[in-house]
């Protein structure tokens, strides 16, 4: 599509509009100007023959025959006629007629004399010899042809016509003129408002649309639209950028750890024993760093949606077998996962990620809750929806911790964390799987009773009973 | 020399500490969290604050300005993980001396950490002189009238730290305090011994004396 302007588009549109306008309303006025202009003339080339009528006299001559008087003299110079009678005598003509044109039909013909146009009529006459003779005296038909130029009528009507284009024209030129000037200052909060959105930028996400372009019908959808998707867009940068800011931290951490670990072994000549023991602590630095970034990769892939949009996993199953994995280390701290539920739970999620989100669920319930004490997780069904719950009766978390359990690299007590392994990233996975099919997960807790899970997430049953 | 270091990352504590016992012989005593940090620097006995800046329960530029703010002039290094010059200068204007953005060289934090103490206590070059006295603090070596004198390790710190304060009385109790950690007090009855044998390996190049004991008040370095 080719760039264009609104403006001028209306203003070609307007003038287009008026322009055919003008062109109407000089043609119309050339119609109804030649009809009134022509009419008068034809009722004055009427009379002109009358008058000529009047011309034809008795010739006083044995034949009884008629003749022009003479009195034919007074007519205009540029007219044209000729006086016939019956038998088609020439009783007189003007001077300027040249002869009749080949075919003369109906009442008025065009003629042309010496390069000029003439509209002539032909009328028949009576004249009547000798009136007071026994019997009303003899009638003789004479036929008159007149004919006066036209010249002078058309000039006038062109004039006219003239006359209204001017002043047509003349109103378009003002009315263009208007309209631009108008739309220019209509469109000035629009270009106010575009150079204020072009101000906002990564650094500065100031964004004050102008007073008038929120107070302009038109305008105050765009207006709001832009400040509802400027608004987003620094959230989740800033969302971002914090996640880079912390991921920076956090590895920026863990190399240090390992750095030093190295560094320490060389600081001086040591027995084999002790760099044996150094190079083990070496390693577990270096697990630990390979298990922040295989989880920050984790969490970036649970976010960006690159598995396939469509699956079938059963939440039962998968939690089972996250219950399964994590036997050995809920054994270690005697610790019991119980796992209830009745049968297949199909939800629409990937059974990788699903058992991904349930085990990390169980590990955070086993790792804060005390020795001995149990876990339970169990898998329900309500109508659409499948729900998820995994209990402990841990310590529980604090009303500040609380709402920011789904940060990324939100630790309670960081250096509690540490010492158990975690990378606080392990609830933001889960909440990007969950987001990512479309559930919704949250945490309740009391300090000192206990914390629960509970993830919802769209139940597939339906689906799947179509796909039998 | 005794250090505090303030670090929530155990594995860092651990190693930083271990260097810093290893290499130039300081006590070093760890906490975790920001209010512990806080609470431990309140002892006069520390040579040299480390200091991280993201701790639980306080954070480390709030520990900083609190140690200030109680007019404490120990030294102060901060361990960072932000580079921005912006976080930087806030630091040192909260009154940091020092800085270290991690990850960090285990050698460039002793040397800073040598030279804050130095600094802290007066002096500037790290060969310290006192009539015909010489301490090498980055060697860790002793001369006495250009004859070089053989210490342990406990001599030697003992000497350091006298050598800073040339001529003062310094009390058993102070000196066992920055020269030991926590547990100072299980090292009471050996800083005797530790003194004689100092005062007899340096007595033993020219006969002069060198380190009075007055008794009930402490030991003084001539």
């Amino acid at each position: 599509m080719k760039p264009y302007s609104i403006t001028h588009r209306l203003i070609t549109t307007v003038l287009l509009v008026e322009l055919v306008a003008a062109v109407s309303i000089s043609g119309a006025a050339m119609l109804y100007e030649r009809h009134v202009r022509f009419r008068s003339f034809d009722i004055m080339l009427r009379g002109r023959a009358d008058s000529l009528l009047g011309a034809v006299q008795d010739a006083e001559d044995t034949a009884d025959n008629v003749m022009l008087d003479g009195t034919e003299a007074s007519l205009p110079q540029e007219d044209i006629y000729q006086v016939e009678d019956a038998g088609g005598r020439v009783l007189g003509h003007s001077q300027n007629w040249t002869g009749m044109p080949a075919s003369p039909t109906g009442k008025f013909f065009r003629a042309s004399a010496g390069g000029k146009h003439y509209r002539a009529l032909r009328i028949e006459g009576l004249r009547v010899v000798d009136p007071g003779d026994k019997g009303g005296g003899i009638p003789r038909r004479v036929t008159i042809f007149y004919g006066a130029p036209t010249e002078r009528v058309w000039s006038e009507i062109w004039e006219a016509v003239a006359f209204y284009a001017a002043t047509s024209l003349g109103l378009l030129a003002i009315s263009g003129m208007l309209i631009f000037l108008l739309l220019n200052r209509g469109l000035a909060p629009l270009r106010e408002l575009a150079s204020e959105a072009a101000g906002v930028s990564v650094e500065s996400w100031n964004f004050i649309p102008p007073e008038r372009a929120r107070m302009i019908r038109e305008l105050a959808p765009l207006t709001a639209a832009l400040e509802t998707v400027l608004a987003g867009l620094e959230r989740s940068f800033m969302r971002q950028r914090q996640f880079v800011g912390d991921a920076a931290h956090e590895l920026k951490t863990a190399v240090a750890v390992l750095k030093s670990s190295l560094q320490l072994l060389t600081l001086k000549q040591r027995t084999a024993l002790e760099y044996e023991r150094g190079l083990e602590r070496c390693q577990l630095d270096c697990e630990r760093v390979e298990e922040t970034v295989a989880k920050m990769l984790t969490l970036a892939r649970a976010e960006t949606n690159t598995t396939p949009s469509s699956a079938v996993a059963d939440l039962d199953q998968c939690l089972r077998q996250a219950a399964q994995q994590f036997e050995s280390i809920a054994e270690l701290k005697r610790q019991q996962i119980f796992v209830m539920g009745d049968g297949p739970v199909m939800v629409e999620a990937e059974p990788e990620q699903l058992q991904l989100l349930c085990g990390n669920l169980l590990l955070n319930a086993l790792q804060h809750s005390p020795a001995g004490f149990p876990v339970r997780a169990w898998v329900t069904q309500d109508g659409t929806r499948a729900e998820l719950a995994i209990e402990d009766d841990g310590e529980g978390i604090a009303p500040q911790d609380l709402p920011h359990v789904f940060d990324r690299f939100y630790r309670g007590d960081p250096s509690r964390s540490r010492k158990t392994g975690g990378t606080g990233l392990g609830l933001a996975i889960c909440k990007a799987i969950a987001s990512r099919w479309h559930g919704t997960i949250e945490i309740t807790s009391d300090l000192g009773i206990g914390t629960r899970a509970l993830v919802c997430l769209p139940s597939a049953s339906v689906k799947v009973a179509v796909r039998h | 020399m005794r250090v505090l270091l303030v670090e929530d990352e155990v594995r860092l504590a651990e190693n930083v500490a271990s260097a810093l016992r290893e290499g130039p012989i300081f006590a070093v005593d760890c906490a975790e969290d920001g209010l512990t940090g806080l609470h431990l620097a309140e002892n006069p006995c520390y040579d040299l604050i480390i200091l991280d800046l993201m701790l639980p329960g306080l954070d480390g530029m709030s520990v900083l300005r609190k140690v200030r703010a109680r007019g404490d002039r120990t030294p102060v290094l901060i361990l960072t993980a932000k580079s921005e010059a912006g976080s930087i200068i806030a630091l040192l204007n909260a009154g940091a001396d020092d800085y270290l953005t991690k990850p960090f060289d285990l050698g460039e934090l002793i040397a800073r950490a040598k030279a804050l103490i130095r600094r802290g206590k007066g002096a500037a070059d790290p060969i310290l002189r006192l009539s015909d006295l010489q301490v090498n603090t980055v060697e860790q070596s002793v001369h006495r009238s250009g004859k070089p004198v053989d210490l342990s390790a406990t001599e030697y710190r003992i000497l350091e730290y006298l050598i800073h304060r040339p001529r003062v009385i310094v009390s058993k109790r102070e000196l066992l305090e920055h020269l030991y950690d926590y547990n100072w007090e299980h090292h009471s009855n050996v800083i005797e011994a530790h003194i004689s044998n100092l005062r007899r390996k340096l007595e033993a190049a020219t006969q002069q004396p060198s380190i009075e004991t007055i008794r009930g008040r402490g030991y003084r370095l001539l």
